[in-house]
């Protein structure tokens, strides 16, 4: 074997496909291991399932590389946020403290919405009061939001905290009671009579960062400065953090789903599940099937006959009803899948290395080792083995994109491990809610690009190898 | 005689497979108790008849009571019940093997039956339509490009054959669906989204049957794409091997034309072990039709499981996890019989 095997392996590595199917490998390798050392391992339950960790995204935003592509710039997503406190003064019973985010409009469309955050507010006495305004670019100022923190309980102690574990979110879109100072805003700035009802079908963010034009408005570009003042009781008294939301149409590398999750880290951390699925599938199957086989082909006799009927019959199952059955039935778990991927992946490996070793098994230099009286099994390992080692090898190369495929495709039936995110599950989602019908292409498209992208590395590894098994397709390459 | 016996091993070994499969998902569902989730569904769908057309007869709300009482029991001992699992097996596999699961919880049929045998035998045309459309175009196309392309080894359109059959192996049929439908149907516009047929439906027959050509194509196209590749590659693969050898180069040698040399010493010593690849790759081409029918909401079997799983009725998934291994168990014995017809080697074996 050493002889065509050392030939094959000088052909592996001259063969293109090889290569770029190495060159893959590594990608994808440096990929899940920065997904690993970046990404927490319970990822999917505590960020990508928690609907709460994305409420400040934009849902179904495209990716913001489309901006290079088109000649009407969309708006990029963008949050400000501040800690620092701008003035600080007394004023009769209050102390005053006010914070400054400037927000520059440059695109010529309207946010489509607007958040205010606030973290970790403290106070010591009594509850203070927060107030929202903004000054426009010309210098009108509107009075977006006032509350007053919740009170203390009479178990707590202070000084009081506010707003620490999740932030204080106010989706100023929702506000109704903004919709009469905007309507009033008009009514000052422009002397123009609009609704406070059609104010809200217009849409706040309009009116805030707009001006009328003709019969709608247009976005009047330039510095918001947005103004939080905090009236407090106590002069420790402070916010934490100030933040507002500015809702974009476009968001970070690989856009947004209907949650608002960002996709692209969801594709990323597809990168190491996908490679763990694969390999996992792919050498548990090759080692079974191996073994199987060879022991099959070489013991002969009785073993052989049950080997060869059990395969017979797994082999003629087809597989994926089968597999959508047990995995409904045992439950989405990865390592479930796992498992019946295997379970139903070894036979057709065993009834080619079983010919194989009949193959070798006639050859002269066998009838040597048992001739000196080899024991069987040293015989299997140290004399058969090598003879197929180059063929198991390929195929167990090969079996990976077929393990990454079907795990892909059970997810995207609604089978996946619901914990563990991965492409197939981010396109089923995608599907499932209309994605492919509404052209929502950044959510169904990369997912799919990514599987067939892992799969075919490894069905390059595997062409690159099939010089080294059948060497009359050598001179052909 | 020698036809009849290769035959007979076969289809022996298929009913194996079958009865492999029904014993297979029988044993689990009993095991799990899915079972007699679905049989208690069905005594409670008996009973709801039952107490309908009881209530018309027996006026007094206790008597009724009793009487139902008792049918229930009665019903629970027919349905076997009071035995476990691993008793009432046979007769669970019989209910299998005759779609008799009872109703599905949500899925309805298009004549307005929910009765899992209704849905599923009107379904089933729908879906062999796609797959034999499918089998015809590949089986077309791998012959005529296949052994085009393996009188050329080397050239550009063989390279070019050998990169996409790499391509199609790792391209889910799934996804490319989706692409499919996102190119043809959401931005030019020419096919439709899915579907067998406009809504409303075409009265006019001719109408009609253009209408679900058009229906017909994306799918159609999708599974060729996907999976005519491996069809295509597998047959320049096996008949450049056949080529090489001794009896070609010998019939070369003696001068018979290129012609008869490519059918008669190439193609048809290759045609055995076409088949068989073809047998082998039956399967996965199957899956690829599930999917396919459920990104197209074409109404097949294959639609049907996506629907199953989206209202999670066991006893539906059950019984389209048989149909589906019927179907192919029976595409294998017709493909057999093709093998044993083109290969005189297992006749006089």
């Amino acid at each position: 074997m050493s002889k065509y095997f050392i030939e094959g392996l000088s052909e592996f590595w001259a063969s293109k496909t090889s290569k770029m199917g190495l060159a893959f490998l590594l990608i994808i390798i440096i990929i899940s291991m920065y997904t690993l050392f970046t990404f927490p391992l319970d990822y999917g339950t505590r960020y990508w399932n928690n609907p709460k960790y994305w409420a400040d995204n934009p849902k179904i935003a495209m990716p913001e590389w489309i901006n290079l592509f088109v000649g009407n710039k969309f708006l990029e997503h963008n949050i400000l946020s501040t800690s620092t406190i701008q003035k600080m003064y007394p004023s009769g019973a209050y102390y005053i403290k006010t914070y400054e985010i400037v927000y520059d409009l440059m695109a010529d469309q309207f946010p489509t919405f607007i958040t205010l955050k606030f973290d970790n507010v403290t106070f010591f006495s009594r509850p203070p009061t927060i107030e929202v305004l903004v000054i426009r670019p010309d210098n009108s100022t509107i009075n977006l939001y006032k509350f007053v923190v919740e009170p203390p309980l009479s178990t707590e102690e202070p000084p009081y905290s506010r707003y620490v574990v999740e932030p204080k979110r106010i989706m100023l879109s929702g506000e109704p009671q903004l919709s009469l100072v905007l309507s009033n805003f008009l009514l000052d700035k422009y002397n123009l009579s609009i609704d406070p009802k059609d104010v809200a079908e217009i849409g706040y963010e309009k009116v805030i960062f707009g001006e009328p034009y003709e019969n709608g408005f247009k976005p009047l570009k330039g510095k918001y400065v947005f103004t939080t003042t905090l009236y407090a009781r106590d002069v420790r008294d402070q916010i934490g953090t100030v933040s507002i939301v500015i809702g974009g149409q476009v968001y970070g590398l690989m856009g947004t789903d209907i949650l608002g999750r960002d996709l692209s880290q969801g594709l990323l951390f597809g990168f190491p599940v996908a490679l763990l699925i694969g390999i996992v599938v792919s050498v548990l199957t090759t080692i079974i099937g191996a073994t199987l086989g060879i022991v099959s082909g070489y013991v002969g006799g009785r073993v052989d006959e049950i080997i060869q009927r059990v395969c017979d019959v797994m082999n003629n199952i087809p597989q994926l009803p089968i597999l959508i059955f047990l995995t409904f039935i045992f439950g989405g778990k990865l390592w479930i899948i796992v498992v019946i991927l295997v379970l139903f992946g070894w036979p057709s490996l065993v009834i080619v290395v079983r010919s194989m070793v009949l193959q070798a098994k006639s050859s002269s230099f066998i009838e040597a080792a048992i001739s000196v009286g080899a024991s069987r099994w040293r015989i299997m390992i140290r004399h058969v083995f090598p003879q197929v080692a180059p063929y198991i090898l390929a195929q167990m190369i090969f079996f990976t994109p077929s393990a990454i495929l079907a795990e892909a495709a059970l997810s995207f039936l609604g089978l996946g491990d619901p914990s563990i995110p991965t492409w197939g599950q981010i396109l089923e989602y995608g599907f499932r809610n209309g994605a492919v019908f509404l052209g929502y292409w950044w959510w169904v498209v990369p997912p799919g690009l990514m599987i067939v992208f892992s799969a075919i590395t490894f069905v390059f590894i595997a062409l690159g190898f099939e010089p080294v098994i059948n060497p009359r397709l050598r001179r052909w390459r | 005689m020698g036809l009849k016996r290769a035959l007979t091993l076969k289809a022996a070994s298929l009913v194996v497979v079958l009865l492999f499969v029904l014993l297979l998902t029988t044993i689990i569902i009993g095991a799990t108790g899915i079972s007699d989730k679905i049989l208690n569904g069905m005594v409670q769908d008996n009973l709801r008849a039952i107490r309908q057309e009881l209530a018309r007869e027996i006026r007094n709300p206790e008597d009724l009571e009793r009487a139902l009482e008792k049918i229930k029991e009665d019903l629970i001992r027919s349905y076997g019940l009071d035995k476990p699992w691993y008793v009432r097996m046979p007769d669970m596999i019989w209910r299998i093997v005759t779609l008799d699961l009872g109703n599905s919880r949500t899925v309805v049929s298009f004549s307005g039956s929910n009765k899992i045998s209704d849905i599923i035998l009107e379904r089933l045309p729908n879906t062999v339509l796609l797959m034999i459309t499918v089998l015809i175009i590949n089986f077309a196309l791998s012959l005529m490009i296949g052994v085009r392309v393996a009188t050329k080894p080397g050239s550009f359109l063989d390279r070019l054959i050998s990169m996409y059959s790499a391509v199609s192996y790792a391209l889910p049929t799934w996804w490319l669906g989706i692409l499919m439908i996102l190119v043809f149907a959401f931005y030019l516009k020419i096919f439709p989204f899915g579907g067998m047929y406009s809504t409303p439906p075409p009265v006019d027959p001719l109408v009609r049957s253009l209408d679900l050509v058009w229906h017909l194509c994306l799918p159609v196209l999708t599974l060729v794409i996907a999976t005519s590749g491996s069809w295509i590659y597998i047959t320049r693969s096996i008949v450049i091997t056949t080529a090489q050898e001794d009896f070609v180069s010998i019939a070369r040698a003696k001068g018979l034309s290129e012609r008869i040399v490519l059918w008669r010493y190439i193609i048809r010593p290759a045609a055995p072990p076409i088949l068989t690849n073809l047998i082998l790759s039956l399967a996965a081409y199957l899956g690829g039709a599930i999917l396919t029918e459920t990104i197209f909401s074409w109404p097949g079997m294959g639609l049907l499981y996506f629907e199953a799983i989206m209202s999670v009725d066991e006893a539906l998934i059950l019984a389209l996890t048989y149909m589906y291994t019927l179907i192919y168990v029976i595409a294998r014995f017709v493909l057999e019989v093709l093998y044993v017809i083109v290969d005189p080697r297992v006749r006089y074996a």
